[in-house]
């Protein structure tokens, strides 16, 4: 019961925080943009994140259901608006959190003209489909859905805590082409993934043949449970397991090799391209690792009498430990301890800007230098496009976005975004340089800030950085 | 006249930060959440062959048969919190020319009988066998008593038996159980 209520309020937590950054995507005045495309343009000389700020980053959503559907105030029982939300919710729905932490930061430019960057930070990500088949199951029970086959392949979802090393390179090449490469070695703390289920379990009125009233079966089953790290902190002192965590933060863990791509085409002074494809990798799974996984196919009947003549003070039959041991056989749950392989969901980012008003900073006119290349300008609009790869197959958004240079030490960035959570996400990012000093900070669903019982998503990032410019 | 300009600028900004909130909510509500399923679940069956009431060995009459079953789920501590109601369906088919007394025993761990029903089954025979339904809900204090036993004895008597009587008596069951889920700390 305890787990129910913690695992409600924890779905509506992650309903208070989405995914994707498509402010920080292109702020070139952001070091931590660097992440986002290993290829876009870098206009400092060095930067340095200010530990463990340099880059705090929340974002967490629903599809389908905001807090407020279920607290808000009104006048229908709590009951019945989630009963309604179950109902309404598609096995498409999901619930994602993601948060980052970056611990180290930097970059500098080479004398060979080349930008290197890396760092380290945290990451936990995590997402879980709405299993609606089973949610009805829980709210409803089976009285009112016989010969409805609940699909228990509707079960999905993953979680992530992982360290996460890396170090790119950046070059422009030519006038118009900057490309970059970035290398990752990741170290996973902690990992559980459950994907590619399937099975039903239907309960139907039993014919003349049959044994009994009803046939409860389960057929097809296949439920796999992927788990690393979890496995050693059972039985261990709840009060060591944080420091065990951490310790797998620093190369403790499963390691795993993944690389970041991306490229700026400047198709002409005023037009420019940029994509990206991000953790295109695997983590490997070798160390702590447990599968759990119950296949088979089965009917419960209830229990049948056989009434053994018994003398007296003779016990009769085991029936009740019988059946659990025919269903453990034919459904068993084997426990599999060799490693496996988990593929990083695969973030891929795109965009094309058209940047107009005056020329700032040293893009005059005539810049000699870069013929044929863009020139930094006052103001820009574009459009952007993100897509995240999931269990159940990508996950879009589509941004438009408008930056604007206020003065030399202020730049800002407005988006509209169009994703699976809402039609209406504003988000709007600053970033400042005051001497050295870099701050900035993005936010997106500003819209619902007024109440964020109502956002489905809501995405923050900020940090601190200190950059130098070429004198 | 620049610089001027920027701390209110980001203190616009952060203080939209700070003034989000989340309104109009009451997450006391959450005391309130409960799932209220309605199982339905095969319980027993059996069938008996009339040939069990007569001891041929010995040439004595059998009046009297009984088995018992755990059914453990029922005392668990989750059930014992959570079930409201349940209703039991029983549905006997005689074939055997005899009533029957059927006596439903239900013991706790400690062998103490905590809830106790019985019926009879109407007579039938092999070429028109009787069907006797036996429904029993059990609810409010009763429930409570119910969730207390593990296990269930089942007892039937016939009146009085031969070596020539024929046919079967044959039970299929089901439980509907009425649960109320909350958080209960």
């Amino acid at each position: 019961m305890r787990k129910l209520s913690t695992l409600i309020m924890a779905l509506s937590l992650s309903v208070c925080f989405a995914q994707n950054k498509q402010i920080l995507y292109g702020f070139e005045e952001v070091p931590q943009n660097l992440l986002l495309n290993p290829g876009t343009k870098v206009p400092q000389k060095m930067h340095f994140g200010i530990p463990f700020l340099s880059q705090i980053h929340v974002n967490g959503g629903s599809s389908g259901v905001t807090v407020f559907d279920i607290f808000g105030e009104s006048n229908v029982d709590i009951n019945t608006r989630i009963r309604n939300k179950i109902f309404e919710l598609k096995n498409t729905d999901f619930f994602t959190a993601t948060q980052q932490l970056e611990i180290i930061n930097f970059g500098w430019r080479a004398n060979n003209e080349m930008y290197f960057s890396g760092g380290i930070y945290q990451e936990l990500d995590f997402i879980s489909y709405f299993p609606r088949d089973l949610a009805i199951l829980a709210w409803e029970g089976n009285r009112d859905y016989l010969d409805y086959p609940f699909d228990l392949g509707e079960l999905s979802a993953t979680a992530d805590l992982l360290t996460v090393y890396h170090f790119g390179v950046n070059k422009q090449l030519g006038k118009k082409l900057t490309a970059g490469l970035r290398l990752k070695l990741y170290s996973s703390m902690m990992s559980i993934r459950s994907t590619n289920n399937q099975g039903t379990f239907v309960t139907t009125l039993g014919g003349a043949e049959s044994n009994n009233i009803y046939e409860h079966t389960v057929s097809n089953a296949e439920v796999t449970v992927n788990t690393s790290g979890i496995a050693s902190l059972d039985g261990m002192d709840s009060a060591d397991i944080p420091g065990e965590i951490i310790g797998r933060a620093f190369f403790g863990g499963n390691f795993g090799l993944g690389f970041d791509l991306g490229a700026t085409y400047e198709i002409n002074r005023d037009l420019t391209a940029s994509a990206s494809i991000l953790d295109l990798g695997a983590v490997f799974h070798s160390k702590d690792a447990e599968t759990y996984q119950a296949t088979g196919t089965y009917t419960l009947d209830g229990i049948e009498l056989i009434f053994p003549p018994l003398s007296a003070g003779q016990s009769t039959l085991p029936y009740y430990d019988n059946l659990e041991d025919e269903i453990e056989e034919e459904i068993p749950i084997d426990t599999i301890t060799s490693g496996y392989t988990q593929f990083r969901p695969v973030k891929m980012n795109a965009s094309v800007k058209y940047s107009f008003g005056k020329a700032v900073g040293k893009g005059v006119d005539c810049d000699c230098r870069n013929m044929g290349g863009s020139i930094e300008r006052q103001q820009a609009v574009g459009l952007q496009f993100y897509s995240i790869f999931r269990p159940k197959g990508p996950q879009m958004a589509g941004t438009l976005f408008y930056y604007r240079r206020l003065w030399d030490f202020l730049a800002a960035k407005a988006t509209y975004t169009v994703d699976s959570y809402s039609y209406s996400n504003v988000g709007l990012g600053l970033a400042t340089d005051i001497g050295k000093f870099n701050f900035y900070i993005a936010a997106d669903n500003l819209l619902r800030y007024g109440n964020l019982a109502k956002a489905k998503s809501v995405s923050l990032q900020l940090g601190f950085n200190i950059k130098f410019y070429e004198e | 006249m620049k610089r001027n300009l920027l701390r209110p600028l980001v203190v616009l900004f952060l203080s939209l930060l700070v003034v989000a909130c989340v309104k109009d909510t009451d997450f006391d509500q959450a005391e309130d959440i409960a799932l209220t399923p309605v199982v339905e679940l095969d319980l027993i069956y059996f069938d008996i062959d009339a040939g069990e009431f007569y001891d041929e060995i010995n040439e004595i009459p059998v009046l009297t048969v009984s088995d018992t079953t755990e059914i453990r789920f029922l005392d668990d501590t989750e059930i014992q919190e959570s079930l409201r109601r349940a209703d039991f369906y029983f549905k006997f088919t005689n074939s055997i020319p005899r009533n029957f007394q059927v006596d439903f025993q239900f013991l706790s761990e400690q062998n103490d009988t905590t809830y106790t029903t019985q019926t009879t089954v109407v007579e039938g025979t092999v070429a028109a066998p009787i069907v006797t339904i036996f429904e029993e809900i059990i609810e409010a204090h009763e429930i409570l008593q119910l969730t207390m036993a593990n296990r269930v004895v089942v007892s039937v008597t016939i009146p009085d038996s031969n070596p020539d009587l024929e046919g079967n008596l044959n039970l299929k069951s089901k439980t509907t159980y009425y649960l109320e889920i909350r958080d209960r700390q």
